[in-house]
């Protein structure tokens, strides 16, 4: 409190914004200027743009349009975090510089770079497009505006949160997979598809889960929750991404793709040994021929430091393990019961 | 490039309903959509409100008849009370017609979309999803048109109409990721570009980009603005950006405190207090700063809203977003310290005349939306009725352009033209000696509209402000453009919205000399009652020759006579 | 003597032995006592929680139940581990229904989940309950003279609602134990990024370009080696390292130490004696 005090009668601090410039027409290669400008307790990031561009150099381009955090026009990197400028607080950011006094402000990586803090957004809307983030309503024609669905609470809190999102890409931006793999279906457009396959107005939930399961697509998920925790919304989007997957399982079956073959296995390991069998995950995921031409070279050097994980049957059990699996067998009759009661509702 | 059968320009609500609408009227034609931000970003975004509809699922007794009577009252009996039985009508459909696509419109005990109670609706009929209403409609249209495979330019600003003799014969715009301006030859043109309240700048709730740009390329193709003086004011806008609170705040309890740390509602409402209508406190605010009690900064005058009463508790379950707003956007924690505020320019009535079809007075031009005037609206906007006013005439629009597309000719746009557009730029860019920034000019705009046509008007200060947009619109010709960049030229940008807001905020104040009667959210010092007799009607605001030209157009009557307005 | 009941992590039986081995050589040194739970059972990684939610939550009230049996904390000392096993802990606190059904099943072998011992990983005891004064104070090798690149990894930070310890933006426990063995910490971009193991088997190419980013930067640094809470982060960049360098046409390499390496190296053990060359790269 005296900390916040003290703030309101200092009033004002000098800041500097390191803003990354890149027009393509001239420069060859991106470069940072600095612009330092005396900055207000209470001063957005965005409105420190604002100033720059309208005081001190005209050419600095970024975009904005609602500067109330909605439309998400203004994702940028402020030191190094995809976030939306027009909700960062200068003064909060000032706490955050590796280089004292200095706000480092950069374009979102992994779209491709227009100028300066500008990126292309278009990637994003092809994605949304191949992943039919729509929904494709099932009310006949006839009915169109005449009747309502009826929707249950349930219901609508599965997907209350996903349709938070305002698509300022800050969860693309942060994306460790997408940032290896452009092709990636990216965290926006599968919280968007997971929207979309809860929503029982639907009627293409089986053609989306389709193409969401096909290479660069939900299996590919590295799990790091760096698109979750870097949502200007708050919204769970790894949750998302299980739900997808979980879905995936029961409506496709464990067969269905390597990913799901991978995730499958630990079940049958745990009921089996209570242990992981990691020396034959491999195989089980991606078959004999894959892990031999991908992991044989590297088997050969594990084999010499005496690192290879030990064959199934040298794999030690669980102490206990009798017991264990009784309950991991009386669970599975736990779930069984619940799905013949979701089935008849 | 091959003639486009209709040019939507604007994608929110309005302009998506109308590319939908019109894909379905005749799946045959080529539509394309301009717009200058990408579609999801558009301001439709912003309203957190709801729509209204006579559903009746919330109370039973609710009918379209009832929201109509509330409409025109709320207009203060200006609306065309045939438009407003469009409106009305149809928003049962449109809601629906949403909900069948995808909205996730919030629900009620019985599963059916849920309704709330808003401001001068006799019955609970907003249909709302959370405080996000806007946003997801205008998600739920953006999927629609990407599912029909709508045909987008984004991030192209509109820049004129081609007009030959009574008709137009398509638009040219920039794209702004290039920087080269394109013709869109096209038999008919959708305006669905939003309003114009971003002319008061930091004294609005708006969108940076919310400009009138498609009512200033409309106004400067001749096409007549009407009842432009009626600009809506939010009570309670944040001190530095004039973003909103919400009436949330006050519903909770927050008080209005002034410099001399008094409750000064009790002066202006002693029943209602803070919890008065929005116009009465907007004025209160208004008057407790120009009689010298409000508290002085560098971004301006302002009262306070206290909440630190309510206590943490309270404040942090019921309002949470103010005070996360409180907090990004002036560093003030509500809980702490209470938050600065004055009101701030929210929506704009007026815009470009159009009929119940959309049709403005030239052919194959048509607009809808916030930057039409039908008018449903007359001289004040009821809460949900704005969402309501894009969806149904955003799909009319479509549907009458779709169905009309084929009246007309395919036109053609000349090297010529295109050059002409080119060449005003050119010299933007090339000034010399003395030049001024566009920066400037732009929060005098703002600072001069809230002054001299703000919440009180009267004669003096009208025509204050009149000559301050003629030196303004001068001084704007030595603007300079710094920017020589071709790609993503946002300076540019910035320098055509001034140039739009400009030529707009003119019509705005003539507009409202002119009317001297107090009406809705314009009120005259010097004329401070409704004046049916002389006043009763439209004003229309045409450009002759560069200069605002005023002229009139009755109000369209119907069931309803004239009454007064009380509440 | 502060005791805790030590989670066993799948791999630190196979793969990365060095782990545990490591550790037993100092616990006494700190003051700690790790009692194994050789009864516990695989978390589920971070799958079992989508395949099968109560499948789930029954493996883990299990895990942590065998602690609260003996009265102890539960360490960790693997980050999916450590946010697996405190996920469900989340759920299962914030789910009476759950704990419910759970608990009949687990009472088949007298125990019972009751939510009252915590999860914490290895780094957080050293660092909050050893200390970094007691630990400095124990230090006869001081790691000075070496750049170390601190590479925390996802699943000690995020979901920063499950973990919560380190600020996720920017984690300093680890920054923290480096300096107080006598290390120099260098300012590493990558520390909170991802190592890109959970994908391995399903997207390589991608899996080793995440990996070989973080590679990078630490070489291009100059870092004498990089150093993990988590013997999946090693995994990948130690065991995975020349695959993914060469994927990344990179023609370098560096040592990736696990933390229990690290404190016994300062604490005078031999790497001989901590299984150091054991990893690939030494």
């Amino acid at each position: 409190m005296t900390e916040i005090i003290d703030q309101h009668q200092e009033g004002k601090r000098d800041v500097t914004f390191r803003v990354f410039r890149f027009n393509p027409q001239v420069d060859s290669k991106p470069y940072f200027d600095d612009y330092t400008i005396s900055a207000e307790r209470g001063i957005t990031v965005l409105r420190s743009l604002n100033y720059i561009k309208e005081h001190v150099d005209a050419t600095l381009s970024f975009r904005a349009f609602c500067q109330a955090g909605i439309c998400g026009s203004c994702g940028m990197r402020v030191n190094g975090i995809s976030k939306l400028a027009c909700t960062s607080q200068v003064w909060d950011e000032l706490d955050k510089c590796r280089e004292p006094g200095i706000i480092r402000v950069e374009p979102l990586r992994s779209l491709p770079m227009i100028k300066d803090l500008i990126v292309d957004m278009d990637p994003l809307v092809d994605k949304m497009t191949r992943y039919s983030n729509w929904i494709d309503s099932t009310m006949p024609l006839a009915d169109m505006g005449k009747k309502e669905f009826l929707i249950s609470e349930e219901e609508f809190q599965q997907y209350d949160k996903a349709t938070d999102c305002i698509l300022c890409a800050s969860c693309v931006s942060e994306c460790s997979i997408l940032r290896a793999n452009k092709e990636y279906v990216s965290p926006a457009v599968l919280l968007k598809s997971y929207r979309m396959n809860v929503d029982s107005r639907d009627g293409i939930h089986d053609l989306r889960l389709a193409e969401l399961v096909k290479d660069h697509g939900v299996w590919d998920c590295t799990h790091c929750y760096r698109c979750q925790e870097s949502c200007v919304k708050s919204i769970p989007i790894m949750e998302a991404i299980h739900a997808i997957r979980e879905d995936a399982l029961e409506s496709r079956g464990p067969r269905d793709t390597s990913g799901a073959k991978h995730a499958e296995a630990f079940m049958e390991d745990i009921e089996k040994k209570g242990k992981l069998v990691e020396a034959t995950l491999p195989i089980r995921t991606n078959g004999v021929v894959w892990t031999l031409r991908n992991l044989l070279p590297m088997a050969m050097k594990m084999i010499v430091k005496r690192r290879t994980p030990p064959p199934p049957p040298l794999v030690k059990s669980a102490k206990g393990i009798k017991i264990f699996r009784a309950m991991f067998r009386e669970m599975t009759e736990h779930v069984k019961q619940d799905h013949l009661k979701s089935h008849k509702k | 490039m091959k003639p486009f059968d209709i040019v939507i320009v604007g994608g929110g609500g309005a302009g998506l309903y109308a590319a939908m609408e019109a894909m379905k009227t005749n799946p045959a034609l080529n539509i394309a959509v301009l717009s200058k931000v990408y579609p999801n970003r558009s301001h439709t975004s912003a309203a957190q409100g709801g729509a209204n509809a006579a559903l009746a699922n919330k109370a039973k007794d609710d009918s379209v008849e009832m929201h109509i009577f509330d409409t025109i009252k709320g207009s203060d009996y200006l609306a065309d009370q045939d438009a407003v039985d469009v409106l009305c009508s149809e928003a049962p459909k449109i809601i629906r017609e949403l909900e069948n696509i995808g909205t996730p419109w919030s629900r009620m005990e019985d599963n059916t979309i849920a309704q709330r109670p808003f401001g001068g609706a006799g019955r609970p009929r907003c249909c709302y999803c959370a405080d996000k209403t806007g946003h997801t409609i205008l998600q739920t249209l953006y999927e629609q048109c990407l599912r029909k495979g709508v045909l987008f330019f984004n991030e192209y600003f509109a820049l004129n109409l081609s007009v030959h003799g009574s008709r137009s014969r398509g638009l040219i715009a920039m794209n702004m990721k290039t920087g080269k301006v394109e013709a869109f030859p096209a038999k008919t043109v959708i305006f669905a570009t939003g309003g114009y309240a971003k002319m008061y700048w930091n004294r609005s709730s708006n969108a940076a980009g919310n400009t009138g740009d498609g009512q200033a390329i409309a106004y400067r193709a001749g096409i007549p603005m009407k009842d432009m003086e009626f600009v809506q004011f939010h009570p309670t806008g944040l001190r530095k950006s004039g973003l909103l609170v919400t009436e949330g705040a006050r519903g909770e309890g927050g008080y209005l405190i002034n410099k001399d740390g008094e409750r000064f509602m009790a002066r202006y409402a002693k029943e209602k207090m803070e919890l008065g209508p929005r116009d009465l406190v907007s004025r209160s605010i208004e008057t407790e700063i120009l009689e010298g009690r409000g508290f002085d900064s560098p971004a301006g005058k302002y009262i306070h809203l206290d909440l630190r009463h309510l206590g943490a508790d309270l404040i942090k379950s019921r309002l949470p977003q103010i005070r996360e707003m409180s907090l990004n956007f002036e560093g003030v924690d509500p809980i702490e310290e209470p938050i600065p505020i004055r009101p701030t320019a929210h929506y704009s009535m007026g815009g470009i005349d159009t009929d119940n079809f959309g049709r403005t007075v030239m052919d194959g031009v048509y607009a809808a939306g916030e930057c039409a005037c039908v008018s449903v609206h007359g001289a004040n906007r009821l809460g949900g009725n704005s969402l309501l006013d894009i969806l149904v005439f955003g799909r009319i629009a479509g549907h009458t352009a779709a169905e009309e597309a084929g009246k007309f000719e395919p036109g053609s746009i000349s090297e010529e033209e295109l050059r002409e557009s080119v060449e005003e730029i050119r010299t933007r860019m090339q000034p010399s000696g003395h030049y001024e920034r566009y920066g400037a000019l732009r929060e005098e705009l703002g600072q001069t509209l809230a002054l001299n046509v703000g919440i009180f008007r009267e004669s003096s200060l009208l025509h204050k402000g009149i000559q301050d947009i003629a030196e303004l619109k001068e001084r704007f010709k030595k603007v300079r453009v710094f920017d020589s960049s071709d790609v993503f030229n946002t300076n540019l940008q910035q320098v055509l919205e001034l140039k739009n807001m400009l030529d707009l905020a003119e019509t705005v104040a003539v507009g409202a000399l002119a009317r001297e009667e107090s009406r809705g959210s314009h009120t005259r010092i010097d004329f401070p009652v409704r004046d049916d007799e002389k006043w009763h009607k439209h004003t229309l605001a045409t450009l002759v020759d560069g200069k605002a030209i005023p002229g009139e157009k009755p109000v369209t009557m119907g069931r309803y006579e004239l009454q007064e307005r009380t509440y | 003597m502060k005791r805790y009941a030590y989670y066993m992590s799948c791999i630190n039986e196979s793969m990365t032995k060095e782990v545990d081995r490591s550790i037993d050589f100092w616990q006494k040194d700190l003051g700690l006592e790790f009692v194994k739970l050789h009864e516990g059972t695989c978390c589920g990684g971070s799958n079992l929680d989508y395949v099968s939610p109560k499948h789930f939550a029954l493996v883990n009230a299990r895990n942590i139940a065998l602690a609260e049996k003996m009265g102890l904390d539960l360490v960790v000392s693997c980050n999916t581990c450590l946010m697996t096993i405190r996920t469900a802990k989340k759920k299962l606190d914030e789910t009476p229904a759950l704990k419910k059904e759970v608990n009949d099943i687990l009472k088949k072998e007298g125990l019972e989940y009751r939510g009252t011992s915590e999860v914490r990983h290895l780094l957080w005891v050293l660092v909050d309950d050893v200390g970094l004064d007691t630990i400095k104070a124990k230090v006869t090798v001081p790691l000075k003279n070496y750049r170390i690149a601190p590479f925390y990894g996802c699943h000690i930070l995020r979901p920063s609602t499950v973990l919560g310890r380190d600020n996720p933006l920017a984690p300093s426990s680890l920054d923290q134990l480096i300096e107080a063995l006598g290390g120099q910490t260098i300012p590493f971009e990558h520390k909170n990024r991802c190592c890109g193991f959970h994908t391995l088997l399903v997207a390589e190419e991608e899996s080793l370009n995440v990996a070989a980013e973080a590679l990078e930067e630490a070489i291009n640094s100059k870092a004498d080696f990089i150093v993990t809470p988590c013997p999946l982060c090693h995994t990948v960049l130690d065991g995975y390292q020349s695959k993914a360098l060469k994927q990344a046409h990179i023609d370098s390499s560096i040592p990736v130490f696990h933390i229990s390496e690290m404190v016994g190296l300062a604490l005078g053990y031999t790497a001989k004696q901590l299984g150091i060359k054991r990893h690939i790269v030494c």
